[in-house]
Parts: structure tokens; sequence; C-alpha cells
């Protein structure tokens, strides 16, 4: 089985997709001839043709729009957002056009937006963010923060065979920084489904995307010290696995949540809150969060480590909560 | 006078469209200047209305005031090129049924029936219906708040408008939404608007863009207004379409208003129509409140957008005869201009048009064809009125597309884009972006 990055991975997902639907185009800025700010559509261009593989004008909301209405027409476009941080400029278009049409007008709009989000790359306040939370808060939008290389092959696959509106937030410290055997075949990881990174007993940690290898990193830790931690990957935040968030509550009975984004309306509150409602007799001491704090993303490496959620914060606030 | 050297000549691009805006080669006696390009923007209005609108200070409030010559005499309709007598009527009947549609909706609304406000497209009436049928039936449209005359064109009934300001179950949106949002992806290629202005270019572009892959250039319509048109999105959508060469035939109502804002203080052009200039697309203007320039314009673009010429910029000049809303007495806007639209009132000069300047219908057909049209919406405010409100429970569901509700089949057929035998190869390294790493 050949080991692929991350990014080799969504490439993988995507070409194959392509390959088997020719109703499936790509649209994005510089995703041609260059291939992507990251190359994850290299080559494209030359195999499926700048019909397929359209370089666009700097214009979200264009870009967000021309997916809608070719999506009308029966066709799953892939938009690529060069930075996440940027999908504010489109922001009209995907919360009050794509997230709202099937419930108003019965009009499904099958798109994939994707693209790089996350920090950790000393890439400052505009190519840092991560901005799930805006998108989960939207009924109609399904959100997708992939972990490992596997899933993001398989959730890129998923998403662009959903019916939906699918923002698929890939992390760009993950892309080349991750390998694993993926199979070169065509499966899907459906989403809504969560995954258990590591099995344990004592408490679990509630994570997604890269944090769930800060997570997994931090458990190792602990495990010497004989704290058998349980690590949740959600995969999709939006819909989130209400069932596997409960299931891993009620087998630890104390639970941390973690996500790189910022602390004040981060998803953290929203899986508290579920776990509150599904699983409160299930608790042994108070639900955890740890988080980015409220501020934006600093550019500078110090700072952003200081920002940023790190193994360090999770061993601390494990031990905290173990012997609580 | 001989030319200097980089001379900028038609681009290669733009040079096969039809009706393009460049002149490649003006006659060096006219022009002064070696490398001045010009550009045509055609006008097939009769009459060019030169007033303007200022604030002033009336003792102690601020008022809107306008100017220039408002006795102006009324411009005939300008005959159309390609209407035929039936057609003509056709839109005649259009516009009729637009109008008193309207008029049954405001009675409704008097009789609060209406949740919520009504909004008119009185005086508007031409340019929703004639641009409309230009379209084919498998061309797209999507219209805006005022465009009730566009959406019956594409066979939707006055009784699904009248439900929708009902907010009945029976309504298109089954009561999730209000007005003229709403569409039909399936058979009448329409489009839902949403509220914020100028989402749906990007959106009909796109539309074209889907339809084109599939091996078919189609005309798409959309409108904007004069306030409108100021939004960002406006400028992002109608550039990707110039740039992608799509059939998008965007239709500038200015109405002169929007909301209570005048025009003039939406943009600094004499007219609207010259942002395609700025676009590389052909721009036309017409008195958007004669049916058959509107139809002309609008034919002529359909037909540009079918042989692959991208898309055009209509601009048509008109006034929007009532407030934003039904709660709005437009008390801002200066009598004499309402004097001067009404009398340029698109349906009564139509109407005389065919009578008596055509004699296409006669006074007895149109006597019929105004009673058919009261029967219809008679027959559908009856159903409108005494069909059900939605359950609470209705409101749930739906907000996602599960369980194959519905099935994703390309509308015109696969895909035709030729693919090689390229393979995946090893990514390159070289990319500027891994210093992000």
């Amino acid at each position: 089985m050949p080991q692929l990055t991350y990014l080799e991975a969504i490439r993988q997902g995507i070409w194959e997709e392509m390959e088997r639907d020719s109703a499936v185009f790509c649209l994005g800025e510089d995703i041609g001839i260059y291939g992507g700010a990251f190359k994850v559509t290299d080559g494209f261009v030359d195999r499926f043709g700048p019909e397929r593989v359209i370089d666009t004008p700097i214009a979200e909301s264009a870009i967000v729009g021309a997916a809608i209405g070719a999506s009308y027409t029966g066709l799953r476009p892939v938009a690529e957002f060069q930075f996440m941080d940027f999908i504010g400029c489109a922001f009209n278009q995907i919360v009050n056009f794509a997230a709202k049409c099937h419930y108003r007008w019965g009009a499904p709009a099958p798109i994939v937006l994707r693209g790089p989000s996350g920090g950790n790359v000393h890439g400052g306040p505009f190519h840092s963010q991560n901005p799930e939370a805006y998108f989960s808060h939207t009924p109609g939008l399904k959100v997708v923060c992939p972990a490992s290389a596997y899933d993001a092959k398989g959730l890129i696959k998923a998403a662009i065979r959903d019916n939906n509106p699918v923002i698929f937030f890939e992390h760009k410290y993950l892309y080349r920084r991750i390998k694993e055997e993926v199979p070169d075949d065509d499966f899907i990881v459906p989403l809504g489904k969560a995954r258990l990174a590591r099995e344990g007993r004592d408490l679990s940690i509630i994570t997604y995307a890269a944090m769930v290898h800060v997570a997994v990193e931090a458990a190792e830790l602990l495990a010497k010290e004989g704290i058998a931690i349980e690590v949740l990957d959600l995969r999709t935040v939006s819909p989130l696995d209400k069932e596997a968030i409960a299931e891993t509550v009620r087998k630890t009975n104390k639970v941390i949540i973690l996500h790189e984004d910022v602390r004040t309306g981060g998803l953290a509150g929203e899986i508290a809150a579920i776990i509150n409602e599904e699983a409160f007799n299930d608790l042994d001491g108070p639900i955890v969060r740890i988080t980015a704090q409220d501020s934006p993303v600093p550019f500078s490496p110090p700072q952003e480590e200081y920002f940023l959620p790190k193994v360090s914060d999770v061993v601390r606030e494990s031990r905290k909560l173990k012997a609580y | 006078m001989p030319r200097k050297n980089g001379h900028p000549k038609p681009s290669p691009k733009s040079s096969p469209r039809t009706g393009s805006n460049h002149k490649g080669n003006p006659s060096p006696g006219r022009w002064p200047k070696s490398d001045q390009r010009t550009y045509t923007i055609v006008d097939y209005r009769l009459e060019k209305p030169s007033i303007t609108l200022c604030q002033v200070r009336d003792g102690d409030t601020v008022r809107y005031q306008c100017s220039g010559d408002l006795n102006a005499p009324v411009p005939p309709i300008r005959d159309s090129k390609y209407l035929s007598r039936d057609q003509c009527i056709a839109i005649y009947r259009w516009m009729l049924l637009n109008r008193k549609m309207e008029q049954a909706l405001e009675n409704l609304y008097k009789q609060g029936k209406v949740v919520g406000g009504v909004y008119f497209g009185l005086g508007q009436e031409a340019c929703s219906c004639a641009s409309a049928y230009a379209l084919r039936p498998d061309e797209w449209l999507g219209p805006m708040i005022r465009n009730q005359g566009s959406l019956l064109v594409r066979g939707f009934s006055a009784r699904d408008i009248m439900m929708q300001y009902m907010a009945k179950a029976g309504s298109p949106t089954r009561g999730r939404d209000a007005s003229s949002h709403f569409g039909d992806i399936q058979q009448r290629n329409v489009v839902a608007p949403i509220s914020t202005l100028g989402d749906l270019i990007p959106v009909l572009t796109g539309v074209a863009l889907g339809a084109r892959l599939q091996g078919r250039n189609i005309a798409v319509m959309t409108y904007i207004g004069d306030g409108g048109q100021s939004t960002g999105v406006t400028y992002e959508g109608l550039n990707f379409a110039a740039v992608q060469n799509l059939g998008l035939v965007l239709i500038v109502e200015n109405n002169l208003w929007g909301y209570s804002t005048p025009a003039d203080m939406q943009f600094r052009v004499k007219d609207l129509a010259e942002r395609a200039i700025a676009y590389g697309i052909n721009g036309v203007i017409v008195d958007g409140t004669d049916p058959c320039q509107v139809y002309d314009a609008a034919h002529e673009a359909c037909d540009r957008a079918r042989r692959g010429e991208g898309p055009t910029l209509i601009e048509a000049k008109m006034m929007r005869m009532k407030g934003h809303a039904i709660h709005d007495a437009a008390e801002y806007v200066p009598k004499p201009l309402f004097e001067y639209w009404r009398k340029r009132d698109p349906i009564a000069r139509f109407e005389n048009y065919l009578l008596k300047t055509k004699s296409w219908l006669t006074s007895e057909e149109n006597r019929e064809l105004i009673a058919e049209i009261d029967r219809e919406l008679d027959a559908d405010r009856e159903f409108a009125v005494n069909s059900p409100m939605p359950t609470p429970e209705s409101a749930a569901g739906g907000t996602y597309c599960e369980n194959g509700c519905h099935q994703i089949a390309p509308k015109y057929g696969a895909p035709k884009a030729p693919v090689t035998n390229r393979r995946p190869e090893t990514l390159k390294k070289s990319e500027a972006a891994v210093h992000l790493k």
C-alpha cells in the first residue's frame, strides 16, 4: 500500500472523483497550470483540461456563486480557497445562498469548498485561521476537518459525492508532515462519523484536525504515568457525531475538548453542551476546554506558540482532570 | 496622421465578439489622440431623459429636488425588429397579468391576508416581461424581488406568487420563504433570489458555466438595480462571466431609486451601461418602459450568448412607481418625477400601440383579453386565500438534501471535456507556499 502525505491523499481523492465522474470539476485561484498555492491540483489541468480545472479571477464570491450555479445544472464543483482565511470574502454566498437553498426552495447545491486552514506555520493573522465555527453554526452546511491522510482522502471523496454544500478544511500544518498508508482504491469515509484515534479508560479528549496529533502525543506521554487517554477524532464538525461523543464520555467519565480555533463561540462550547444534554450523569468531573486564546493568530513564532494549544497544555490539564 | 508604435489594438480575445465595444481604427482626422480607443454603447431609446436630482435645504428640512425637462413629449413605442403581432400581444398580456396580480396583492394586503410586505414592479412590467420572454424554456432566469412578471413568463402562476405572499402551505416554498423568493431547477429553470443584491449574478454565471461544460451555450438572465449594482459581488460576478465569456444577460434596472436613495447617489457614470466598457463586454441602453426595446436588446443578447460570444449588460431606464415596499409611501420622491414617468406608463403606451398605432388588437379583443386575465386572477386569488397555512411542524426537515430526496444528474448531458492519459506526478517541491511549513 502506498505511503501518501495528507496533501497527496486529498489530491488523489479529488483526482479519482474527477476520473470516476465527469460531472466533477475544479475552480479556484491559480489551480490550473500552477497547480494551486500548495499544489493540491498539480497536474490536474494537463489531465482534465482547462474546461474542468478553471483558473478564476481573485473573486471568492464569484467562485462560490459560480460553483452554486453550476451545481444547479447537475455538476459537482470543487472550489478551492487559496487560504481558508479568505472564505470570509464569500461568506454571504455560502451562508445565505448555498446553505439555505435546499430548505427554502428545494434546490440542492452539491458543492465542495476546500482549502488550507490552521496555524503553526507562522503564516500570521490571515494565513493561519480556523474559521470552521462560522460555518458549523450555519444549518445547511456540512463542515469537515480531517486529521489523517487516510481520512482526508476518504472524506474528500465523500464530500464530493454529498448532495449538500460541504466545507472541507484541510490543515496546512499536516499537508506534508504526516504520511501513512492510504489504499490506492476507491473508498470513502462517511461524513458525520467520528473515529477513535486512541482508546483509553481514564479520560477522553475530543478533538479534530491537527489537534488530534497533539492529543495523541500527550496521550503517549501520559501513558508512561499510567494515565490511559482516549482520543476521539471528530473528523466532521457539522454534523457532529453526538453518539460517539456521548459514548466516549460514558466510558471514561471525564472529558477534555481540544481545538485549535479560538475559545469563545468555538466548537468546544457546543460539544460541552451536547455532553451536558446527552451524558451529564456520566460525568465525574468538569468539562475542560483547551483552545487557542481569544485573539487573532499572531505572526512571530514565539507568540504563535503561546497562542496555540500545545502538548504541554494537554498533559497539564489531563493530570489535573485525572486527579479530580 | 501617422500612428505611434504601440497603438493599442483590440485584444484578440474581444475581437470575435459581435458588436464589440472596441473600434480599433478610428479615422485619424476625427480623433485627436492616436491612442484613443472608442467604444459603442448601443442605445435603442427614442427619448433620453435629462432629469437630475439633488438634495436641497428647504427651510429646516432637506429634500430631493429634480430639475430638467419634465414636460418633454412622451416618446412612441419603438417598432421591434423581431416581434410578431402575436408575440407583442403575448407580452402585453404578461404585462397586464403582472400589474393586475400586484393590484390584487395590494388588496389582499389591505385585507390583512398578506404576511409581511408587498413589493411592486409598477412601471417596470415591460422590463420584467419582455426580457424574460426572450429566453428559451431550457435557459435560465434569476429574478429580483420586483420581477414578478418574469416569473409569470417562466411558467409560474399568479396563484404561486399570491400563496408566497400569504405564506401558504401550498406556496412554491411551502411557506418557507416569501414574495418572489422561489425557483425551480427542474422544469422552469428559475433560481430563487436571496435578499442581498448582486448574489444572483455569479450564480447565474455558474449556471452558464455548467451548461457549457455539458456542451451547451445557453443564455442566463438576471437583474440588478441602480442600487444593487453598487455591491462588490456584482463586479465579481460580471467580471467572472466576462473573463469566462459566458452567456450572462444582465438587465440593469435603473429605476432611479434604491429604497429611498436616488440613483445619482449610487454611481457617478452618466449611464450604467458604460460599465460594460470596463468589463470588456457589450452594453446596451433601452427605455425600460418600452417592451419592444427591452425585447430586442434581450433577444440580441441571448443570441450572442447562444453563439458563445459572452455576456451583455442591458441598462433599462425607467422609474419605480411605488415605494420600496407597500409600507413606503415614497414621499421622498419629488411629485413632478412621478408625473413625468406616469405619462410613460408601459402598459398604457403599449396598449395604445397595439390598438391604435398598429391596429393589431381591436377594442373588443382587448376587453376580452382583460376580462380573461381578471377571471384567471379571481380564480387564483380564491384558491390562494382558501388554501391552508402550513402546520407548525412543517418547519422541520429539509435543511439538508438527504436520503435520496434529489437525484443529481447533468441537465444537458454528460460533460465531454477531453481527458488526456497524463498520470499524477510526484508533487512539485518548488512551490511558493512551502515557506508556510
